[in-house]
C-alpha cells in the first residue's frame, strides 16, 4: 500500500481506482484518511464538502448537498472508524418511551446503521452512527457515508410523528 | 461495579448536569486509569503465571531426577541379588520403596500445578481480552464527544454562537423545501412552455385567426367587408382614373367632390 501511495504519480488511472478499493494494510488515522478522502472525492467528482476540524481528536466534517445539507462526522480512533450524524434532539421528541421503542424496532431494518443516545451539555442527542474498520479502502468508506446519509434521511421521514417541531 | 456499568452511570449523571459535557476529561481520566490498574494487575498476573510455569519446571526436573535414581537403584538390586548380597539390596529396596511414594506425591503436585497453570493462561487470555474490548470503549466514548463538539462547533460556525446542532430533521425540512421550490420551477416552466410552445393560448388565437399564416372564413370574410367599403369610397369620387395623388387629404378631396 505504502508503496502503491509513493508510486501513485506514475500509476495509470485505472491502477490508483485499485488502490481505493484495496483492503489498507495500515489503519486509518484521522488526517490520513481526510487526504485520502479529499482526492477520492474530487477525482470521482462526488457530491461532498468536506473539511478536517482540528482539535485534540480531530475530526471529518461533511456535508452532502444532495441529502439536504445532512452533517456527518468521520473520526478514526483505535481499530474503529466512526461514522455519524445527529438525528433530532431529545428535548424535541413527544413521547420518548415510545420513540425508544420506536428506534429499536428500526434498527434491525437498517441493521447497517445504528441508532443512539447521546449528550452534549447536557441535552440528549440521538445519533445515527456506524463503525468501521480502520483498514476499510476508501471506497467502503465513501460507501458506508452515503449508507448513512441515506438511512438517517430515512430514519427521520419515518420517525417524523414523534417528533415536535419549534 | 464493573466499568462499563460505570460508564452508563457517568453518562446518567452527566445528563442531569446542565452545561457539563456527557464524560467530563475528568471521568475519561478516571476510566483511562481503571484500565491501566486492570493492565497492571494482568502484568502482575502475568508474572505469577512464569513464576508458576518456572516451579512446575523445577518439579518435573525433580521429579526426573527422581525416576533416574529410581531405575538405578533398580539395577543396583538386581546385581546384589545376583551377587547374592541379600541384606545391602534390602537396603537399596527400602530406599526404593521410599522414592516411589515420593514420585507418586510428586507426580500429582506436578499434575496440579500443571492444571493451575492452563486454567491461569486462559483467566488471562480473557483479561486481555476484556482490558482490550474496555480500551476499545473509553477511546469511543472519546471519539464520539469528539465528534458531538465538533458537529456542535459548525452549528455555531454557520449561524451563530448559540446555534444547535444540525440535526438529520434540518435536512429533511431543507429537502422539502427544495423539492417544493422544484415543483414550483417546473410548474412555472410548463406554464411558460406552454405560453411559448403549441399551448393552449396558441391554439385559441389560431382559431381566432390571429397568428400570421392562419386564415379563418370569418377572416376571409372580414377582408371581402372591408374591400366592398373601400370600394363605396371612390365611387363618391369624381373619376377613379383621376390623377389626384392617393394621398390627397379628405378635406381636399371632399372640397372637389362638392
Amino acid at each position: 500500500m505504502l508503496e502503491m501511495s509513493l508510486r501513485e504519480p506514475v500509476l495509470s488511472p485505472s491502477l490508483v481506482q485499485i488502490k481505493d478499493y484495496a483492503a489498507m494494510t495500515q489503519p486509518w488515522t484521522t488526517p490520513a484518511l481526510f487526504d485520502a478522502l479529499e482526492t477520492h472525492v474530487s477525482r470521482e467528482r462526488l457530491p461532498m464538502k468536506i473539511s478536517l476540524e482540528p482539535g485534540s481528536e480531530p475530526t471529518i466534517a461533511i456535508s452532502l448537498p444532495e441529502h439536504g445539507d445532512l452533517a456527518i462526522h468521520l473520526a478514526a480512533s483505535g481499530q474503529q472508524l466512526f461514522v455519524s450524524t445527529p438525528l433530532c434532539f431529545g428535548s424535541q421528541v413527544r413521547d420518548r418511551a415510545a420513540f425508544n421503542d420506536a428506534c429499536l424496532r428500526l434498527n434491525p431494518v437498517s441493521p447497517l446503521s445504528n441508532i443512539g443516545l447521546q449528550s452534549l451539555d447536557g441535552e440528549d442527542v440521538y445519533m445515527v452512527f456506524g463503525e468501521m474498520s480502520t483498514r476499510s479502502p476508501i471506497a467502503n468508506i465513501v460507501e458506508e457515508i452515503g449508507m448513512l446519509a441515506d438511512n438517517t434521511l430515512q430514519a427521520a421521514h419515518a420517525l417524523q410523528s414523534f417528533i415536535q417541531r419549534a | 461495579m464493573s466499568i462499563l456499568s460505570k460508564i452508563l452511570t457517568l453518562f446518567r449523571g452527566a445528563a442531569t448536569e446542565a452545561g457539563q459535557s456527557i464524560v467530563d476529561q475528568n471521568a475519561v481520566r478516571i476510566l483511562d486509569q481503571e484500565i491501566r490498574d486492570a493492565q497492571n494487575e494482568s502484568i502482575r498476573a502475568k508474572d505469577e503465571l512464569a513464576r508458576m510455569m518456572a516451579q512446575q519446571k523445577m518439579s518435573a526436573d525433580k521429579l526426573q531426577a527422581k525416576l533416574d535414581k529410581k531405575s538405578e537403584y533398580e539395577g543396583h538390586i538386581q546385581k546384589l541379588l545376583g551377587q547374592g548380597n541379600q541384606d545391602l539390596a534390602r537396603e537399596v529396596a527400602t530406599k526404593v520403596a521410599q522414592l516411589e511414594s515420593e514420585i507418586a506425591g510428586d507426580q500429582k503436585d506436578g499434575a496440579s500445578i500443571l492444571t493451575a497453570v492452563d486454567k491461569m493462561r486462559d483467566a488471562l487470555k480473557a483479561a486481555d481480552r476484556r482490558i482490550a474490548g474496555l480500551q476499545q470503549q473509553v477511546d469511543q466514548v472519546k471519539v464520539n464527544e469528539s465528534v458531538l463538539r465538533s458537529q456542535s462547533a459548525i452549528a455555531a460556525r454557520h449561524s451563530g454562537q448559540n446555534a444547535k446542532l444540525r440535526t438529520a430533521l434540518d435536512s429533511l425540512d431543507r429537502i422539502k423545501t427544495r423539492q417544493a421550490e422544484q415543483t414550483a420551477q417546473i410548474e412555472a416552466a410548463d406554464q411558460l412552455a406552454a405560453s411559448e410552445g403549441d399551448g393552449d393560448l396558441e391554439v385559441r388565437l389560431a382559431k381566432a385567426g390571429m397568428l400570421p399564416g392562419s386564415v379563418s372564413a370569418d377572416d376571409v370574410l372580414a377582408r371581402y367587408q372591408t374591400v366592398s367599403v373601400t370600394r363605396q369610397e371612390p365611387a363618391q369620387l369624381p373619376a377613379p382614373g383621376s390623377s389626384a395623388p392617393a394621398a390627397v387629404p379628405a378635406s381636399q378631396s371632399a372640397d372637389k367632390a362638392g
